[in-house]
């Protein structure tokens, strides 16, 4: 039985050593150099830092980039990585919550990692990449590693203004990545297509589909999502057979005519996630594609990126609704109601996962580790924690577990997570805003601030620009005299929603 | 080209419009800010924006983009 995704990875090096394993548009590696890095990393990384430590990655989009992470888990640590692009302050925020003691940066990033509030010691992987492996101290590194080790700790919005910072295990990234393998039939005549950030959750398939199956990945230059013909031009050149990207990077060249000029000509597989697939988008996917496998799939970080899936076997049309589908092997999935009493066939209820493939927690916040994960209301006999998503769902004449959005004030924008009340606090920290509210126009995927002050527009998306990540700056801002309020004084939604251009 | 500047300015306001010639080509403006944009052009100068003009060299700048709308226009 495997330890970690460490044997994995002995075994793939070796079996596919000469093959290439990550592409982007400057350069390449083979298993082989990929492996031998991760060796030279972990042996540097081993003779510092303790094990069981958290090692922070700040590293840009190209191919040298994994190998930092899995040299980290080399030396029996574990990653997490960040978003060099990202503001000053929410790296900070990120690190005052990682408490790593050791950055490991690229020289691209070094002055960016100098400039942060970071006390313990940068490491830049060009000085050390040439570090004469130790076979034998990375042996005995990787004898500490167990199943429930922590692999990496991948950061999410949360609603208190500090992010979240979700700790996934060995055991949970290799149980979720064996079964997105069955479903999309991923093996080592598969080429990957990356779309997403490599810090961010949705590129463990992409990194974790080569170490275990000996498939490829390209990383497909951030660029071009903004120029669809040269999207489908490098799909095309690079011969890829399967992405797993969000929903909005799917969206993208339907909605900009890319089908109009050319289509992914290898493609077989499709599978899309972070948000609600609106099917007027896949259905010129399918109009044009009709033989590829389209997978909709469903879950949150907590419970390792996903929890259900559903094959796509109807043609869609505009008004499709899509299931979710039914739960990824290792994953077991139940509604609760608000008193956790289990919810009937047919209504809406929380869905909750449970299995081994539930997050060890929220990195150093355990008031909010317990409140998320808890024990199942239904069993009374042994321990068996369950995460409840705060999503709702019901399951269907069919059996299958359709969507029904949040109970919250959680969204998915452009294919992130994010709280609505941390965008409202990051506002209030700016000078002139006395009161707001955000919101979300879905159908026009813009994110709304509804404020009451001095401050003008120009201020508000200034101060979000220089402290939060793109993705979680409001579109449209509305200056109110006054927040609308309901006869019981709390603030009228509904009425803010009719303010929506 | 006043109009044009308005929808940018609103659409980025940290951004200087009046200086920038690499905003594709360097990042500046990222994909989902170039599917707002194209929405808000077609709209409002009434044009249809054609994947084949999803160059950089088109959205590079503010000057590029007037052109490619005077372009369209014509057409």
């Amino acid at each position: 039985m495997e330890t970690s995704i460490l044997n994995r990875l002995n075994r793939t090096s070796v079996k596919y050593a000469d093959k290439v394993m990550f592409k982007d548009e400057h350069s390449q590696i083979t298993f082989g150099e990929f492996n031998a890095l991760t060796k030279s990393v972990g042996t540097f990384l081993a003779r510092k830092v303790p094990c069981g430590a958290p090692v922070a990655v700040m590293s840009g989009r190209h191919v040298l980039t994994p190998s930092c992470f899995l040299g980290a888990v080399r030396a029996g640590c574990f990653y997490a990585p960040i978003d060099g692009d990202m503001p000053r302050t929410r790296l900070n925020q990120i690190l005052g919550v990682i408490k790593a003691d050791y950055m490991l940066v690229d020289k691209a990033h070094l002055e960016t990692a100098q400039a942060l509030d970071f006390h313990g010691e940068i490491i830049v992987f060009e000085d050390i990449r040439d570090t004469e492996p130790d076979e034998a101290l990375l042996e005995e590194r990787s004898a500490t590693l167990t199943l429930t080790s922590p692999l990496y700790v991948i950061f999410t919005s949360g609603s208190t203004g500090v992010p979240k910072g979700v700790i996934t295990s060995h055991q949970s990234l290799m149980c979720y990545i064996d079964a997105v393998a069955k479903v999309l039939s991923i093996d080592d005549t598969d080429t990957l297509g990356n779309q997403s950030p490599l810090d961010y959750i949705a590129a463990v398939r992409d990194i974790y589909l080569p170490i275990s199956f000996g498939a490829n990945t390209y990383i497909v230059p951030k660029n071009e999502f903004a120029v669809p013909t040269a999207l489908f031009d490098t799909l095309n050149r690079e011969k890829i057979t399967a992405l797993c990207w969000s929903v909005a990077g799917v969206e993208l060249p339907a909605k900009l005519g890319a089908f109009d000029v050319s289509k992914p000509e290898y493609l077989k597989k499709l599978c899309f996630s972070g948000s609600v697939m609106p099917c007027k988008y896949l259905k010129i996917w399918q109009e044009h594609l009709p033989d590829v496998l389209y997978v909709n799939q469903y879950g949150p970080t907590e419970a390792t990126a996903s929890c259900t899936y559903y094959v796509v076997k109807e043609k869609v049309n505009d008004d499709t609704v899509l299931p979710i589908g039914k739960p990824y092997d290792n994953y077991r999935v139940m509604l609760l109601n608000e008193d956790n009493t289990p919810t009937p066939q047919g209504e809406t209820g929380e869905i909750c996962v449970s299995g081994p493939i539930l997050a060890l927690g929220y990195y150093g916040n355990p008031e909010q580790t317990e409140k998320s994960f808890m024990q199942n209301p239904l069993n009374d006999n042994y321990r068996e924690l369950i995460y409840k998503t705060g999503d709702l769902g019901h399951i269907g004449e069919d059996g299958t577990l359709y969507f029904h959005g949040r109970k919250d004030r959680q969204i998915k924008h452009l294919g992130h997570r994010i709280e609505l009340g941390e965008i409202e606090e990051t506002a209030k920290k700016v000078d002139g805003v006395l009161d707001c509210c955000a919101l979300y126009h879905k159908d026009k995927a813009t994110l709304y601030l509804f404020y009451t002050g001095e401050a003008t527009s120009k201020d508000i998306v200034l101060y979000f620009r220089q402290n939060m990540p793109a993705f979680m700056v409001p579109r449209k801002l509305v200056n109110l005299e006054a927040l609308p309020t309901l006869p019981n004084g709390k603030l009228d939604m509904q009425a803010l929603k009719a303010q929506f251009k | 080209m006043d109009e044009l500047m308005q929808i940018l300015q609103e659409l980025r306001p940290d951004v200087d419009f009046e200086k920038e010639t690499a905003l594709v080509t360097n990042g500046v403006l990222d994909s989902f800010d170039i599917v707002a944009l194209v929405g808000e052009l077609n709209d409002a100068f009434d044009i249809e924006i054609k994947p084949n003009n999803l160059v950089p060299e088109n959205f590079n700048s503010a000057k590029a983009m007037w052109n490619l709308i005077e372009k369209l226009q014509d057409e």
